[in-house]
Parts: structure tokens; sequence; C-alpha cells
């Protein structure tokens, strides 16, 4: 093997860090970086973030306080990475059965996975070693068109890690092995009007009787989730390529005010301006460009670039297992490639995720959450590493179970590989 | 007295035909077409190519700055500096970086196409855990137009395989990544086939779910040896009855078996093995099968465990080809490390590929390949990206027997090349020209060489 010598300075740095994030609430000055803060305050070159106590409370202020100054250097600061539509935290090894807590049969409208999550998952680590600071996952669901809802937590590891959970209601519209697309469609609307019906009617006995009228029952829980929707409490998400079924949902939107956002959105070029027009922000995947069934024979990939040049909010994720979230980021940079303008590239991985999905965090603002990554060069390439990593401002190890089996294999001894550690 | 008769008639009867064997006319010896569907690809059309300037990766580990790259009648003429060729059409490569052809080991494109509908699933023949008769090629849909993308991401040839179902799953053959409305006109010409194995978990999920033989691990490793036991009793059949015809006797050829005749061509050399194992220890079991029963074990795919015998590959002569970063999905993925096709590259005599098996990841082996270099590279390797180009060129051609031909920009082989609008190993890197023996195949700045296929054709 060659150059052992490089990887042992790394683990040294490891073990800086280990110290380092037990030191809880030392307040951290990040000096002259070239801070991406996505907002309108766009690029600074030379900057500095203060963060203490978990939150940024400084950019660029007059003089530094902090317990520790930390110089970057001049490389590169960005929000964290929050990766989406996954099973991270769900899912353990996709085919073993005991392993997945993201499927159930029965799952409906109120299926709320985020109680089965596991801060200690080995995909946690992995992916945090990616720039990914928050992951929103999402539930694979069962019978019902309602896939349950999505949740947030920050990939610290910890058990208070979620920090926002029934924050999405998922839907899955378009095409069916058995059956029409019809009846889903005509079954979401049926229940988006009688529940409006139900609440207008409510509204008006309460207006006519007072605010103590007796006649009020408890709304049942899959019902109190539809009134939410209506009520714009949390968006309704829904997965769905072809354009006629795009135009569908945001004629539902219009009609009851919903808070939307499309996923997948294979044909949305097709119908970008009104997609952009309705304000709904689109979670597609930046590397999607077969054609892998009729409702998707749009997909290509300048369609992130495109929608984003339409006005639509684009958020980026990584197709497939949600052992590959780590992606994000050389997903992001084909975006750029195949025509997306970089900084709408990174808002696409950061800000409009944390919008979407009503997320505090993912810009670099005084008052955010200290989610924030120092990585070696641009974030997109393949060459760039993550140099240090805050989550609620405490410093991250940057170590996975990947990197102990690699380290046990090219570790000489006399001794079989099980003593290695 | 009656009972004696008929043995008394036997005994005449054998000595009659074994005292006329010798003088007997022999019948037409009875030989078996190895190749029925042969190719029938033509270079396009093709001229003389000079590329002046760029950076230029052989694809046998070298490197060569400010370098021209010059083909002729199809074949790499010369690499080198200060070229020039009468009447060639010359590309200014400044800025630009030029590879060999990019080659996928591991492609179902054509056998599970896109759109992925039901009549399109002709990839995994499940329906016995031996299927050597079974012919990939047999299946391909010369439309898919996965075939294309992979085109503009540099592929200039890929095996397409059978699915990993069954513990042999048929033959895979080579193509050349040019657009034909026949398998055959994309055949690569002498390419060897492949034959399909596959390890672990799937032939034991896929079978043991029905009750059926391989139920389990050593299920498996049961079913390859009776099938390679009765594979050498099948080869040596017809080496007798090669031998007796050749001696002027008159035998009876030996029944025609389409399954063995598969297994045989591997038993005789003809033949190299693709096998689907994830696992160190059954790779290493999959190499003493090769011996048991006198056979190379080929390539290793999938090998997400390469990396805890990389020694042993390299000792047998095994390519192992691997994903830069896949996991998790089944338990024989979850001891992933980032490292892997590094650290089998690291050992003597080793034959470290990137392969896809992705209708996505096929279009970008450049980024697959840069992401085990660098993250190689912070972890205590040393390797160049003239040396990370190995993996999807010249080492994926060895594996595939065809690299006498391709894989790599050497005077004589295929100008199969691909010019890259920056260093292939970044993340914005795009293939601009892709040529097949020397023909433009695709051009990303002009339409009349961006291949469509019959499917995408007027779809709104």
């Amino acid at each position: 093997m060659t150059l052992r010598n490089k990887r042992f300075k790394s683990s040294l740095i490891a073990l800086a860090l280990a110290a380092a994030s037990s030191a809880h609430a030392a307040s951290v000055a990040i000096t002259n970086a070239k801070v991406h803060t996505v907002t309108d305050a766009g690029v600074l070159e030379n900057a500095t973030v203060v963060i203490d106590n978990g939150v940024i409370t400084a950019i660029n202020p007059e003089s530094v306080a902090a317990d520790q100054v930390f110089d970057a250097n001049g490389k590169v600061l960005t929000p964290g990475f929050i990766s989406s539509m996954n099973q991270i935290g769900l899912v353990e090894v996709s085919a073993v059965a005991h392993s997945r807590d993201a499927d159930a049969k029965k799952a409906d409208i109120t299926f709320d996975p985020s109680v089965a999550f596991n801060p200690k998952s080995s995909l946690i680590s992995f992916t945090r070693k990616a720039g990914i600071t928050a992951n929103v996952t999402a539930p694979n669901g069962g019978d019902s068109m309602f896939k349950g809802q999505t949740f947030a937590a920050k990939l610290n590891g910890e058990f208070d890690s979620v920090f926002s959970a029934k924050n999405g209601v998922l839907v899955a519209l378009g095409s069916e092995s058995k059956g029409s697309r019809a009846t889903n469609l005509l079954a979401l609307t049926h229940k988006l009007e009688d529940a409006k019906k139900a609440l207008d009617k409510a509204a008006k006995m309460a207006a006519k009787n007072g605010k103590d009228s007796k006649d009020k029952k408890e709304p049942k829980r899959s019902e109190q989730e539809i009134n939410a929707l209506l009520k714009g409490e949390k968006p309704l998400l829904v997965y769905v390529d072809r354009a006629t079924d795009i135009l569908a949902v945001l004629e539902l939107k219009q009609r009851f005010n919903l808070d939307l956002v499309l996923l997948g959105a294979a044909d949305a070029p097709l119908v970008a301006q009104q997609i952009a027009d309705a304000k709904v922000p689109v979670v597609m995947g930046a590397l999607r460009n077969l054609p892998g069934s009729f409702d998707s024979l749009h997909v290509n990939l300048a369609n992130a670039g495109k929608l984003d040049k339409a006005g639509v909010n684009v958020v980026l994720t990584v197709d497939g297992d949600s052992h590959n979230a780590h992606q994000l980021r050389f997903d992001a940079g084909n975006a750029v490639a195949n025509g997306m303008d970089y900084q709408e590239a990174l808002a696409a991985v950061t800000a409009n995720v944390a919008d979407a999905f009503n997320l505090d965090t993912g810009r670099i603002a005084v008052g955010k959450p200290a989610d924030i990554v120092l990585w070696s060069a641009d974030p997109f390439e393949l060459s760039t590493t993550v140099e240090q990593m805050w989550i609620d401002g405490e410093q991250q190890l940057l170590e996975s179970r990947q990197d102990k089996l690699r380290d046990r294999y090219t570790t000489s001894s006399e001794m079989p590989r099980a003593y290695t550690k | 007295m009656k009972k004696l008769m008929p043995s008394l008639v036997m005994v005449a009867v054998s000595v009659a035909l074994t005292g006329c064997m010798q003088s007997e006319q022999q019948d037409a010896k009875v030989t078996i077409n190895k190749n029925p569907y042969p190719s029938t690809y033509q270079t396009l059309p093709q001229q003389t190519t000079l590329i002046k300037n760029a950076t230029v990766l052989i694809g046998n580990g070298e490197r060569l700055d400010n370098a021209d790259v010059l083909f002729v009648d199809g074949k790499v003429s010369q690499v080198g500096q200060n070229l020039a060729a009468d009447g060639a059409t010359v590309i200014d490569g400044q800025g630009k970086w030029v590879t060999p052809g990019v080659i996928d080991v591991h492609s179902h494109y054509g056998v599970y196409p896109s759109p992925s509908v039901e009549s399109h699933a002709d990839g995994n023949e499940m329906t016995a855990p031996n299927t050597s008769e079974v012919w990939a090629e047999h299946s391909v849909w010369p439309q898919d137009p996965g075939f294309n993308a992979a085109r503009a991401g540099g592929v200039t040839t890929l095996q397409i395989l059978p699915g990993s179902a069954n513990l042999f799953g048929g033959r895979g053959v080579t193509l050349k990544n040019v657009p034909s409305h026949t398998m055959q006109g994309m055949k690569f010409p002498n390419a060897p086939y492949g034959l399909k194995m596959a390890c672990g978990e799937n032939p034991k999920r896929v079978y043991g779910g029905r009750k059926e033989a391989p139920g389990t691990r050593m299920g498996n490793m049961a079913g390859y040896r009776m099938a390679w036991a009765e594979a050498a009793e099948y080869k040596r059949a017809w080496e007798k009855y090669d031998a007796d015809y050749a001696a002027g006797k008159n035998p009876a050829a030996p029944v025609r078996d389409i399954e063995l005749d598969t297994l045989k061509g591997v038993l005789d050399g003809e033949i190299l093995i693709h096998n689907h194992c994830y696992k160190a220890e059954e790779m290493a079991m999959m190499v003493d099968l090769g011996k048991e029963f006198n056979y190379h074990s080929g390539t290793f795919h999938h090998a997400v465990e390469a990396y805890k015998i990389a020694d042993m590959l390299g000792e047998n002569g095994n390519c192992a080809a691997m994903w830069p970063d896949w996991w998790g999905f089944k338990m024989e993925a979850y001891d992933m490390v980032e490292e892997n096709v590094a650290i089998v590259d690291a050992m003597k005599n080793s034959c470290a590929v990137v392969h896809s098996d992705s209708g996505t990841t096929i279009q970008r082996l450049n980024q697959e390949a840069a992401k085990v270099m660098y993250r190689a590279n912070e972890n205590g390797f040393a390797l160049t990206e003239a040396d990370a180009i190995r993996w999807i060129t010249s080492n994926a051609a060895k594996s595939l027997g065809i690299a006498d031909k391709t894989g790599s920009l050497e005077q004589g082989k295929n100008a199969d090349v691909v010019i890259w609008n920056t260093n292939p190993f970044s993340v914005y890197a795009l293939a601009e020209q892709v040529f097949v023996d020397g023909a433009k195949v695709y051009d990303r700045f002009d339409e009349n060489y961006q291949a469509q296929s019959d499917f995408m054709l007027g779809q709104e």
C-alpha cells in the first residue's frame, strides 16, 4: 500500500475534533472564509462567521470575540447541505426486512415514521461526511395513496436530532399498474372538497352560534391532517410525473389554497411557466434522463436549469437508494455542468430545501442554526472534501464505519484482521 | 436355448459393426457453429483525424501534455508532438483532454431498456438456476434510448449481461456503442462471449423462495459443481467424438446440448466468466471452483469486498469490477469502502475495473473513477488521472478479452476516442466528441451526430 502517513495525519485531526466537540458551549469564530450565505448578502470573501450556543450570532463583526478562532484560509464555507426524500434513519439495509421502518401496508395520512428514526444508523455518519447536515426523511408508505408524513433530522447522530416531525403529507399520484390514475386523483379531490365543506360549515355554525357551539365533534386524526393541509399548516408533497397530472394538482392548489410541493415532476419543463406562476417548488433528481415510463418521456439533464430559469424554486435530491444520498453535491455539480446557475444549484441543496419543507436552516445568516460546512474547495467538485462541519454549532466527527473497514484492511498485521480496530 | 438367442445375435452384430467400422464410409463430421449470429457491424463514415495540443491519457498509465493524436483508417496511428497528416480533419484540442473510449463491462441496456415496462423485462431468465443456454444478445432491443445517453458520456463499448437471479444466467455479449436497428449491427467483431454467473443472495432468494434448490449459499456451490461436472463430461464426449472421427472411425456425435455448449466454451477457454459476486469469502470459493474444474474464474462483478482479498485476486489473475460507493441495499453490499478500487489496483498483477450496472451511472463512468481516485488520495494513495482512467478503459478491455483491439490509444488499436471539454475527473467535464473506429458517433455541438432512438422519435 502506498503512502500510509497521510491518513495517519487525518486521524490525528479526527482525534482533535472529538476533543473539540466535547467543549460544548464554546463560541467559535471562523475567519478568512469565502462564505456562500445563500441569502441576499450573496458570497462574502475573507469573511468571519461567529457561532455561539448553536446559532450564528454575527457575520463580519467589527471585532472578533470567541472562545476559539478557526482560520479558514480562504476556503469555502456554505450552509450544510440538506438531503431529502430518502429513508435515512428508517432503513439500515434495504433488503433486510427487520432493518426497515419506512414501509407499512396500512400506512395512511397519519403515518408518522419519525418515532422510528434511528440516529445511530450507519448511513448517518457516512452521509454527514458528504457535507450534509440535515435530512428530510420520507416514508414509503403502503397501499394508500397517502404514504405518510415526512420529518427532518439533523445528522449529528444525537437522540434528539429530529427537529421537525410531521412536516409534510406525502401523496403518490400518476400511472397505476392496476386501474386508472383518475381514481387517486378523484379521491384526493373529493377528500379536500369534503373537508373544505365541513370546515366551512363548522365556521358558519360557529359564527351563528358563537364560539361555544355544542355540536362540535372532534374530527378523526386523518381528517385533522386534511384540515391542516387546507389551513396551509404544512405542505402537500405530491409524487407526480406527467404534465397532465402536474396541471391537475396545480389546480387543486389554487382551488384549496394548498402549500404544494411537486416531487419528481419529470414533465415539469412542459409546464414550467404554470409551476412558476403558482410558486410551487419542484423536488427533483438532477441525473434523471432516461424515459423510464410513458409518464417520464421529458426527463433531461438540463431540466433543473430549465426550471430554474423559468422561475421555479428547484430542490435537488438524489434518486434511488438512501445509501447514495451522499452524492447530493455531485448531482448539483452535474446540474451546473448541464446549464444550471451555480448559485441556484447551491440554493437547490440548501435554502430551497429548507423553504420547501419549512425548516429553520439552510442559510448562513444571523439567528440561523449554525449548520455549516467548510470545504477544501468548490463543494460540487469530485476532488473537494469536507474539512470541518458544525451542526447546531457543534463540531462534527467526520469518520464512518467505512473508514474503519478501510483502515482495518490497509494496516498490516501478523494477526488476523479481526484484531485490527 | 431360446433365452440365449438375443445375446448371440448381439454379439454377432457388435462383431460385425466393429469389423466394418474401419472400412465404412464416415458420416459427415458434426461440428457446432460457434458464431451463428455473427456481427454485421460496419464502421460509420470516417476520415483521417488529427487532434492537436490536448492533454492525452493513453489508457496504459501514461499521460502526455500538449500532445497530438492521429487516427487513420479507423486505427490509432500516432500519439505524440507536432504530428501532421495530409488531408486530415484537424481538431483543436487546446484545453481539452483526450482519452480512450469508455468501456462498461456491466450493462443491461437493451435487455432492461427504457421505458422499463413489462414487455421490456428481457434480462433475467428466472426459470431455472442454470440457464447457460440463454444468450443476452437474443434479448437486446437496439432502440433502447440508453445507448445514446451513454454515448454522450463517452461510452464506446459495453458488455450486455443477463441478470443475476441464476447460478448461471446465460451468455453476455459485447457491443460497440453505435446506433443500429439490429443487435448484430452493434456486435463487437470477434469479442469473446461472457458467461454470467451469480454468487450469494440472489440465486438463493429467487429459488429458495420457491422451495427449490438452491436455498442457501451451500446450495449455490452445489449447483455450480453439479453443472461443471456435467459440462466436463460433455466436453469429454465431444473430445472423444473428435478423436474417434480423426482416427477414421464413424462415431455417433454426442447429443447437442445448448446449455452445456456454453459451459464447455468456458472449459475450452473461449468464453470468459463474469461473476456477480460481492463477498470476499465467496470470491475465494469461486476461485477454488475454477481450479477444481480447470477453468479461469474471470472477472468478479460488484466485488464490494474485493479489498479484503485484493492480494488473492492479483495472484490468481482475476479482474474485479466495482462501484466506487454503492452499498447497503443488501447485506452482501454492507461492507463497502470508498477506496475498494484503489486497494485492488495497488496489488501486483491487478485488474481493477469500475463498472456501472446502471443506466444512469454508465453515463458518468469518468466521475465514478474520479470519486475513487480522490477519496483514495485523501487516504494515503497517490493516484493520478493516468492511473485511474485505466479502470474504465484498458482494464475493462482486459476483462472483456478485447484489450488487443481497444482500451488504450496505442498504435494499431481501434480509434475509440473521447474528447472531453476539460479534465474528465471534474464534475463539470462533458464529452464533446466521441469516435468509434475513427468514425465520429457523437458531437455535443452538432445535432447531426446526436442519434435518437425510434422510440423517442416524434414523442411530444
